[in-house]
C-alpha cells in the first residue's frame, strides 16, 4: 500500500464519523494546550530569572572573600588573603586570571564637598568586576598611578558635566569621618590627601560611591592610614577580595571546590544559576505532569474511540482483507487514523495554548500595568515540536492496541460479523 | 512443468477440520482436484458440504489442516499472512453471496479497492476499474454509491472488483444466492461470457440449474468429492 493511499484512506475514515473524531480530537487539543500553556509559563519564569541573573555579572567569575567558612555555614572567621594565597589561587586548574582588590578606607573628593563621599577601590586593570558603562574617558590601564575613575554623580559635583571632568586634578581625602547620605561615619585613622587625575567617568547606575583607583595607590593609602608600609599591609591585612576568572563557566564548580579546600569562602553566580536551573527543572516537571494527566485522559478517549471504531468496522476489515489488504496495511490504516487525531489535536492544542497564553498575559497586564515587561509565556520551537510530537505519540500509543486487534482479526469471521 | 502452467488450481488431500467444543467437524475431508486454465467448473453440494471452505482455502482466507493447494503454480503453504494477502490481491478474485461492497465508497472506488493493496497508483487504478465496469455494462453506475444499486448491479460490481487485479481464477461463492431468478440468470450469462473470453471460473452453488452452465460439475458431500 502506498503512503499517499494510506494517508488518504485513513483521512477518509477519520473524517467519516465527524462528531466522534471531533470529540476525541478536542480531548487531545485540550491536553496539548494545557501542556503548552504550563511549560510556556515555566519557561517564561525561568527566562526572566536567568535574564536578571545574567545582568548581574559574569558566570565565569568566582569571588573569594577574606573569610573562612564557619562550621555552621552562618558564622565566618576572618582569614587573610596575602600574596602567598594569591599565587596558590593562580595555580588552580582552569584559572584564566586572578585579580586582586583592596578597598582603601572611606573618603571624600574634596572638591565635591560633603556630598562627594567615596569608597576608594584599588583594582587591577581588566578586573572582571561590574565597572558600569563609561560616560566619558577610559577605564584604568596597566601602569596607571595617581588616577581615578569616578561615578557620574561625583563628576558633576566637581565639573559642569562628565566630559569636562576628564583630565581634572582633584584631591582624594582618605580616612577620617565622612557623611554617607544623612549619617556621619566615624571613619578610620587620620585623613590624608592624595592628588589624582580623573581619567574616566562611569554611569552611577552601577554605584554612586565607588571610585576606582590603581591597586598600588589603594595599598599605599591603606598603609598610610594605619602607619604601615604597603608591603606589611599586604602580609598582615591582606587583600579585600579576589576575583578568579575561569577559562570556562563549566569549570567554575571545580575552582570553587579548590578555593574551599584552601580554606576560603567564595561565591559564584554560576552555582546560583545551577541551583535555580534545578529548581526550575522540578517546577517544569510538575507543570508538565499536570498537562500530561490531561493528555492521558485524552489517550484513554482515543483508545476507547478506536476500539469502538474497530468493532463497528469489523465487516469492512474483513472485506479489506479479503480483497488483499495485508495485516500490516490494516494496522497502518488504524494507526494513521489515530495519528490524525494526534496531529489535528496537537496543532489545535498548540494554537489554543499559545493564544490562551497571549490572552492571559494581556489580562494580567491590563490588571497590573506595572508587571515586568518580559513575556510571561514563552513558546519556543522546542516546545512547539515537543508538544506536537507528544500529541502524536500519545495518539499512536493509544491507537496501538485497537490497531493490533484489527490487524489480527480473521478475515472470515470478520466477514460473518453482522 | 507444462501441467503446472496449464493448471489454475491443484489441490491434494485437502482436509480442513473445525473444532467446536468437544466435537470436530471435517469441513473438507481429503479433497483432490484440479482446475485447468480457461475452465468453468461448478462445485455442487448441499448446504454444509464444505463448498465455501474449499473456496476459502483456495482464496488463502483459510489454511487447510492438511494437504496442499497450488494456485497458478504457487504453493499457498509457503506464504505468510502478508504473502496470502498478496495472493488475494493478485492471483484470485472472490465473489460472495453477500456482495461485500463498501457502502461509503463509489462503485468505481469499490472496484479499484484491491489495486490499492497491490500498490497500483491512483490514476491507473481508476482507469482499470472504469474499463472493467464498461466491459460489464456498468459504466453508468461508476460514480454511484452502492446503496443506489440493485442486487444484480451490486453483484456485477463485485465481479468487476474480483477481476480488476487480473486474477488467474475467479472464485464465486453462491453469487446468485441473493438475486432473483432473472438477475441470477443474467449473472450466470456474464460468468459464461467471461469464461469464453478466457477467464478461469470456479463457481460454488447448490442449484443444479445454475451449475448446468459450467463446463464441468464437481459434487461435494461431507467434505469429499464424489465421482
Ligand atoms: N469457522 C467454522 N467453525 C466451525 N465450523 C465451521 C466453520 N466454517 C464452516 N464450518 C462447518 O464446516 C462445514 C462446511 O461448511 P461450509 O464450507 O460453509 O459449507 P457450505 O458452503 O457447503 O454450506 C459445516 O458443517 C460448517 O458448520
Ligand atoms: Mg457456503
Amino acid at each position: 500500500m502506498r503512503l499517499g493511499d494510506l494517508a488518504a484512506m485513513s483521512l477518509g475514515n477519520y473524517a467519516r464519523s465527524r462528531l466522534r473524531s471531533a470529540l476525541t480530537t478536542a480531548g487531545v487539543a485540550i491536553g496539548t494546550a494545557l501542556v503548552v500553556l504550563l511549560i510556556a509559563l515555566a519557561t517564561g519564569a525561568e527566562n526572566n530569572v536567568r535574564r536578571s541573573i545574567f545582568s548581574i555579572g559574569d558566570l565565569r567569575l568566582v569571588t573569594v572573600q577574606p573569610f573562612q567558612p564557619g562550621a555552621n555555614g552562618l558564622s565566618a572567621v576572618p582569614r587573610t588573603i596575602d600574596d602567598g594565597v594569591v599565587s596558590q589561587f593562580r595555580k588552580i586548574g582552569h584559572v584564566a586570571g586572578v585579580y586582586r582588590q583592596f578597598d582603601a578606607p572611606l573618603g571624600q573628593v574634596v572638591e565635591g564637598g560633603d556630598d562627594a563621599a567615596i569608597r576608594p577601590q584599588g583594582i587591577e586593570p581588566n578586573a572582571p568586576i561590574d565597572r558600569g558603562d563609561l560616560l566619558a574617558g577610559r577605564h584604568l590601564a596597566l601602569g596607571d598611578r595617581g588616577v581615578a575613575v569616578i561615578p557620574g554623580n561625583i563628576a558633576r559635583l566637581v565639573a559642569p558635566n562628565v566630559t569636562a571632568a576628564i583630565g581634572k586634578l582633584v584631591t582624594l581625602r582618605i580616612g577620617g569621618a565622612v557623611r554617607l547620605g544623612s549619617t556621619r561615619v566615624g571613619g578610620s585613622g587620620t585623613p590624608r590627601d592624595y592628588p589624582v587625575t580623573i581619567v574616566g567617568v562611569f554611569d552611577e547606575a552601577a554605584s554612586q560611591t565607588s571610585v576606582r583607583i590603581p591597586l598600588e595607590d589603594a595599598l599605599v593609602a591603606g598603609a598610610d592610614n594605619r602607619g604601615l608600609t604597603a608591603d606589611s599591609l599586604r602580609q598582615q591585612t591582606g587583600y579585600s577580595g579576589i576575583a578568579i576568572e575561569a577559562d570556562d563557566s563549566t569549570n567554575v564548580a571545580e575552582i570553587v571546590r579548590s578555593v574551599q579546600e584552601l580554606g576560603y569562602s567564595s561565591f559564584s553566580l554560576k552555582q546560583v544559576v545551577e541551583q535555580i536551573d534545578q529548581g526550575f527543572g522540578v517546577f517544569r516537571g510538575i507543570l508538565a505532569g499536570i498537562g500530561g494527566v490531561a493528555l492521558l485522559v485524552a489517550a484513554i478517549g482515543i483508545a476507547n474511540t478506536m476500539v469502538m471504531s474497530v468493532l463497528e468496522r469489523t465487516r469492512e476489515i474483513g472485506i479489506l482483507k479479503a480483497v488483499g489488504a495485508a495485516p500490516g496495511d490494516v494496522r497502518a490504516l488504524f494507526l494513521a487514523e489515530a495519528a490524525y487525531v494526534g496531529i489535528v489535536g496537537g496543532v489545535l492544542g498548540l494554537l489554543l495554548g499559545y493564544l490562551g497564553g497571549q490572552v492571559i498575559e494581556r489580562i494580567i497586564r491590563e490588571l497590573n500595568p506595572r508587571t515586568n515587561p518580559a513575556p510571561i509565556f514563552v513558546v519556543g520551537p522546542d516546545l512547539v515540536l515537543g508538544a506536537l510530537g507528544l500529541a502524536i505519540l500519545v495518539a499512536l500509543v493509544a491507537g496501538f492496541l485497537p490497531a493490533r486487534r484489527a490487524m489480527r482479526m480473521s478475515a472470515l469471521s470478520a466477514l460473518r460479523y453482522e | 512443468m507444462s501441467t503446472e502452467q496449464t493448471l489454475a488450481v491443484e489441490t491434494r488431500d485437502l482436509a480442513c477440520t473445525y473444532m467446536s467444543g468437544a466435537t470436530s467437524v471435517a469441513a473438507l475431508d481429503g479433497v483432490t482436484l484440479t482446475v485447468r486454465r480457461g475452465e468453468f467448473v461448478a462445485v455442487m453440494g448441499p448446504s454444509g458440504s464444505g463448498k465455501s471452505t474449499l473456496l476459502n482455502v483456495i482464496a488463502g482466507l483459510e489454511r487447510p489442516t492438511s494437504g496442499w493447494v497450488r494456485v497458478d503454480g504457487e504453493d499457498l503453504a509457503a506464504l505468510d499472512e502478508a504473502g496470502l494477502a498478496g495472493h488475494r490481491s493478485k492471483r484470485v478474485g472472490m465473489v460472495f453471496q453477500a456482495f461485500n461492497l463498501l457502502p461509503r465508497y463509489r462503485v468505481v472506488d469499490n472496484v479499484a479497492l484491491p489495486l490499492i493493496f497491490a500498490g497500483v497508483p491512483r490514476a491507473e487504478r481508476t482507469a482499470r476499474a472504469r474499463a472493467l465496469l464498461d466491459r460489464l455494462g456498468m459504466s453508468s453506475r461508476a460514480e454511484h454509491r452502492t446503496n443506489e444499486l440493485s442486487g444484480g448491479e451490486l453483484q456485477r460490481a463485485a465481479i468487476a472488483r474480483a477481476l480488476v487485479g487480473g486474477p488467474a481464477i475467479l472464485l464465486a461463492d453462491e453469487p446468485t444466492g441473493n438475486l432473483d431468478s432473472a438477475n441470477g440468470a443474467a449473472l450466470i450469462a456474464l460468468l459464461d461470457e467471461l469464461n469464453r473470453g478466457g477467464q478461469t471460473v470456479l463457481l460454488v452453488t447448490h442449484d443444479a440449474s445454475i451449475a448446468r452452465h459450467a463446463g464441468r460439475i464437481m459434487h461435494l458431500r461431507d467434505g469429499k468429492v464424489l465421482d
